[in-house]
């Protein structure tokens, strides 16, 4: 089915680290947000739903938006400024290896003859970033940065230099032994990587007002066999940067919500979050800026079951949602939305009316 | 931003009328600049508000005092 109504902006929402069942791993949620995309014809989502490491889709309609910029986006303080193409700047850890840094140069430059990309400056920083891991109380990914004034000198200069997005590598912490990175692989676990790759990219965006996202170097890890295959993507290649790069080629400007609507270049008009007509985010995962944000300006709230480790449902935080078994369903919801079907009215029982008293 | 650090935080909220984000927000706040949050627990509680777990982590100028979390 195709639609002829207007698109209905739609964010979708899947918190990183936090080992979603669709969305915990390597840019697993990229199907479920190419059909999102279908069904509401402008999809605006973030990286840990896009990035497969070595795969990617690039689609007019789906909006790539690093995450505090789309909280910031929820609240209204920021507009998104669709873009032909943006000048990615690429911001690499000092503490990379020479040769795992060449690896990524050349992901770089593959990217630029091969997909077209506008790539460049490329940045070191002056001293490793020191990034660690964590996990918090509930299980979540966090993670650490020793080193943050490094990463925004580094982030200062690119843009300095022009780059219009930043594209950050950061040197990880091999644990290849470590259980929790054997479950992950294994489709059992968290992504321990995520809360520190977010941190990074939220504290670069916030500071510059660029778009920006992140991938770690890391070793390449031995086989395995077992290997779940919502995982496989992180094992193709040297680097986890070319759906990075891809995505961020096209990312919107971010835009203080006070600047004046716009043609911009790539000719389409600014959007605001006023203009959106749901956020679709796992039942359980409710708790965030973004989706609070939405639900208090009364934009409806898809809760599709996607098990995580959270229980912070609409129920625990008195929310109304419109439930979801899945993403199949949540798609024919926003469909319905962007054609003016109540969502109610395709329930059963449907029951009557009752007069206000 | 001179001397810039990053800080992890653990924080139970008793949810009060409102809203919630803005809650939230002013108690991470209390501990520096918000950069990540997220409700990741809530307990439910007769007769009383439901309490809520919030991990966080904030930009603070590193005078601060070590991390709740």
């Amino acid at each position: 089915m195709i639609s002829t109504a207007p698109p209905l902006p739609t964010l979708l929402v899947i918190p990183t680290g936090i080992g979603c069942a669709v969305g915990g791993y390597a840019g697993d949620a990229l199907p479920a947000a190419r059909l999102l995309a279908a069904a509401s014809g402008c999809l605006i989502t973030h990286p840990n739903v896009m990035n497969g490491a070595a795969l990617y889709w690039s689609d007019p309609r789906i909006h790539y938006v690093e995450g505090s910029s789309l909280d910031r986006f929820a609240a209204g303080e920021l507009l998104l400024q669709p873009v032909r193409q943006q000048r990615v700047g690429l911001l690499l850890d000092a503490g990379i290896e020479p040769e795992l840094r060449q690896r990524h140069l050349q992901v770089a430059d593959g990217c630029r003859a091969t997909l077209g990309l506008d790539i460049g400056p490329v940045v070191i920083t002056d001293r490793p970033l020191e990034v660690s891991l964590s996990l918090g109380a509930s299980g979540v990914s966090w993670g650490q940065l020793g080193q943050p004034e490094a990463l925004l000198r580094a982030g200062r200069q690119l843009k300095a230099a022009g780059a219009t997005a930043i594209a950050v590598v950061a040197r990880f912490p091999d644990d290849s032994d470590s259980e929790a990175l054997a479950a992950y692989r294994q489709g059992s676990g968290v992504d321990a990587l995520a809360g520190a790759e977010a941190v990074i990219s939220h504290l670069l965006s916030r500071e510059l007002g660029l778009p920006c996202a992140h991938a770690p170097a890391l070793s390449p890890l031995p086989l395995d066999p077992d290997l779940d295959p919502r995982a496989a993507g992180e094992e193709l290649g040297f680097t986890f940067l070319p759906c990075v790069l891809v995505g961020l080629s096209r990312a919107p400007d971010l835009l203080p919500a006070a600047t004046p609507p716009c043609g911009g270049g790539a000719g389409s008009p600014s959007l605001g979050i006023e203009a959106v007509g749901a956020v679709i985010a796992p039942a359980g995962a409710l708790g965030g800026a973004a989706v609070l944000a939405c639900a208090e300006r009364g934009i409806p709230v898809i809760a599709v079951h996607n098990p995580c480790l959270l229980e912070v449902t609409a129920e625990a935080l008195g929310l109304e949602v419109i439930a979801a078994s899945s993403t199949s369903e949540a798609a024919g919801l926003v469909l319905a939305l962007r054609e003016g079907i109540a969502p109610a009215a395709l329930r059963r029982p449907l029951p009557p009316l009752r007069r206000q008293d | 931003m001179s001397g810039v650090q990053l800080r992890p935080l653990l924080l139970q909220l008793e949810r009060q009328s409102g809203s919630l984000r803005e809650q939230v927000e002013a108690a991470v706040g209390a501990h520096g600049t918000p950069l990540r949050w997220a409700i990741t627990a809530v307990q439910q509680r007769p007769e009383m508000p439901p309490l809520l777990q919030i991990e966080a982590v904030v930009l603070s100028d590193g005078t601060s005092e070590a991390s709740d979390a």
